[in-house]
């Protein structure tokens, strides 16, 4: 695998086209029918984080097909005008199969898919589909849930925090099923909010798990790219609740649990799609039944029965048989938003743009 | 009173690296030298202090070398601005993305290594006086450095004579140079000082306060920190009452955040920006004290003549 950075990118890219500077030229010696797969990670890879779960998908692939795939991972493009440019070389320089693993590389896949109708795009986090783009997406909002139910068996005060990038559906709606989690142990709970507006701030995400825990909040959930929310809590002696990878070694060993991000089965889906001919673009959104959300182990001091009411849960999310956005859910106002007996819709759930009752922050 | 504490705490230790930075860069702009690539400087401080822990060395070695690290990158602008005297704000700008580029290759060895943070100081009796203890006695050691360098940097200009020296350059270095200083020499040791207090507050950001390192983790505090000495029209004092109200408006708004104040919380992030903009501009309002304090001849390139 060459694992290149932008800038070694742009070194190679000039007039030779990168694939063939940094990859192809060695698949002339190769046999002629490799696979080959571009993958474009948002960041660098990390020993947690988003991108580092995406990497261990890719390291499936090749741990299946072996010489039979040749994998060309650019990272660190964040911005879409780079993404554009960067997607239309991979197709171009003969990748069957292409992954985009960020939001941002939505726009430029779908204005570059159309000009490579026999190129296979997957799309993480995407919602647009195309003839030959599909999407994948965890739901994260299981994994929440869970750790938010952890969380109310394990908190003192009551008062769980949580700490996001910015206030939109994909993180609303998991910090709602945090707080609806942990009042299914404990309907008092409530549950603090602090956005960043930023998608990369560790000083001001420092901040803000110090700000949560100076108000009380005893059980901090953050959802952005750092171990910083676990580590702060760690120090502080709150309880943490990791986010993508298991980071229980920076939580000084008060990380309850992590919902964690497995891509596998999508990485290998698609890859295995294209190499027998079968692939289809589809929308995939699964969670913990699929198990691309996991619950990392929980921590030994959550006792026992505990551990397996928690267990249950997850089989029960993963059955079908509890909904995290069950009714009867209201929102901040107290107004009724689902009613007893009825479950958010699937659109309304990647919609969620209000707070449900019990949640302290305001959406603009 | 806990809140109170945390708020005044959080304050100050946001503050710390922008106190560094900005006093820095104020050495820096008092010679007359515009350096635009606080940025790079200080990512590159805070990759090699955080590399310098993660092989093993200790947190003072740690500093130290995060501090060479910004004053080594610091040193490539020198040659650049001052020697060849190139477009200081083009080479501001390259050292940025240099900085940034060249920290993040290193960078990518240590991974994310979780470390130790850069232990507090407990001073027996006094950090165990309840208030005073926690709100005083009870930083670690570099915020103490940060407020050491604003008595030295501010004693320094305006009470030694090097300062004077320092200082008449910026305003007119042929004027220097006709009454025999060497106006580059002097230039250099300051583009150099600005580099290691760039560094130190790289180094604060990877060791001591988040501590971990990131690509790119000082998150704009390079150019907040550049900002924060033209509104604090380029005295010291203002340099530290303005990264304390930075610091200060960035704490308040994730309080009110989590307090659910009922204001958006994309306005409430915006807070520290504008709240600073608007005093240090108000309080910049008299012209004559800013034509005083401006060093005159600022990204001026100047080659003695021979």
């Amino acid at each position: 695998m060459d694992n290149t950075t932008r800038r070694e990118f742009l070194k190679y890219g000039g007039a030779l086209g990168v694939a063939l500077g940094a990859a192809g030229l060695s698949s002339i010696a190769r046999a002629q029918e490799a696979l080959k797969i571009g993958v474009v990670y948002v960041s660098p890879v990390a020993e947690i984080g988003w991108t580092k779960q995406h990497s261990l998908g890719v390291d499936a692939i090749k741990a299946e097909f072996g010489d039979k795939v040749e994998l060309t991972v650019i990272d660190n493009i964040f911005m879409p005008q780079d993404a554009e440019r960067i997607f239309r070389e991979l197709a171009a320089s003969g990748n069957r199969l292409v992954f985009g693993t960020s939001f941002s590389h939505g726009t430029p896949m779908q204005k570059v898919a159309p000009r490579f109708p026999e190129v296979a795009f997957e799309h993480c986090s995407g919602i647009v589909h195309l003839a030959n783009l599909g999407t994948f997406e965890a739901k994260y909002y299981e994994g929440t849930f869970v750790a938010g139910a952890a969380g109310g068996h394990m908190s003192k005060s009551g008062k769980l925090g949580f700490i996001g990038g910015f206030p939109i559906p994909d993180i609303v709606g998991p910090a709602n099923a945090l707080l609806l989690g942990a009042q299914s142990v404990n309907p008092d709970a409530t549950c603090n909010a602090i956005f960043l507006n930023s998608w990369f701030d560790p000083g001001k995400e420092k901040e803000a798990a110090n700000t949560l825990i100076s108000q009380g909040c005893d059980v901090i959930c953050s959802m952005t790219d750092t171990a910083t929310g676990v580590q702060v809590a760690g120090e502080k002696g709150a309880w943490s609740i990791g986010y993508a990878s298991d980071m229980a070694k920076f939580g000084s060993g008060k990380q309850l649990t992590a919902f964690v991000l497995d891509w596998t089965s999508n990485y290998l889906r698609a890859a295995r799609g294209v190499a027998e001919g079968t692939w289809k673009p589809e929308a995939r959104w699964e969670g913990l039944a699929a198990g691309v959300v996991k619950m990392a182990p929980y921590n030994e001091a959550i006792p026992a029965d505990v551990q397996t009411k928690l267990k249950q849960l997850e089989a029960d999310i993963g059955g079908g048989k509890l909904h995290p956005y069950a009714g009867e859910l209201k929102d901040q106002g107290g107004n009724v938003k689902v009613a007893a007996g009825s479950v958010l819709s699937d659109n309304d759930i990647r919609g969620m743009n209000w707070f449900v009752n019990g949640m302290i922050g305001k959406l603009g | 009173m806990d809140l109170f504490v945390a708020i005044f705490t959080g304050t100050i230790i946001a503050a710390t690296p922008l106190i560094f930075a900005a006093l820095g860069e104020l050495v820096v702009e008092k010679s007359g030298v515009l350096n635009l690539g606080i940025e790079g400087m200080m990512l590159m401080g805070a990759a090699f202090a955080f590399g310098a822990v993660v092989a093993g060395y200790s947190m003072p070695v740690a500093i130290i070398a995060g501090a060479l690290a910004g004053a080594v990158t610091s040193l490539l602008f020198g040659v650049l601005a001052l020697t060849f005297l190139t477009n200081q704000y083009a080479a501001g700008l390259a050292l940025a993305i240099f900085g940034s580029g060249v920290s993040a290759f290193l960078g990518r060895g240590f991974g994310s290594a979780p470390i130790e943070a850069l232990q507090r100081i407990h001073v027996p009796l006094l950090s165990d006086i309840p208030l005073i203890g926690p709100l005083f006695f009870h930083f670690d050691p570099m915020v103490y450095l940060a407020l050491l360098m604003f008595v030295v940097i501010s004693w320094f200009l305006y009470r030694t004579k090097s300062g004077l020296v320092l200082r008449t350059i910026g305003e007119s270095p042929q004027t220097a140079h006709a009454i025999g200083y060497p106006v580059i020499k002097i230039r250099y040791m300051a583009v150099l000082f600005g580099g290691l207090m760039a560094g130190l507050a790289g180094a604060y950001l990877s060791v001591a306060y988040t501590p971990l390192w990131v690509e790119n983790m000082t998150a704009g505090k390079g150019w907040i920190a550049l900002a924060l000495v033209v509104f604090a029209t380029w005295r010291p004092l203002r340099v530290l009452l303005g990264a304390w109200l930075f610091g200060g408006m960035t704490i308040l708004q994730l309080q009110g955040q989590a307090l659910g104040l009922a204001v958006p919380s994309e306005l409430l992030s915006a807070l520290p920006y504008l709240a600073t903009i608007i005093v240090l501009v108000i309080i910049s309002q008299n012209r004559q004290m800013l034509a005083l304090h401006f060093p005159a001849s600022l990204a001026k390139p100047f080659r003695p003549a021979t």
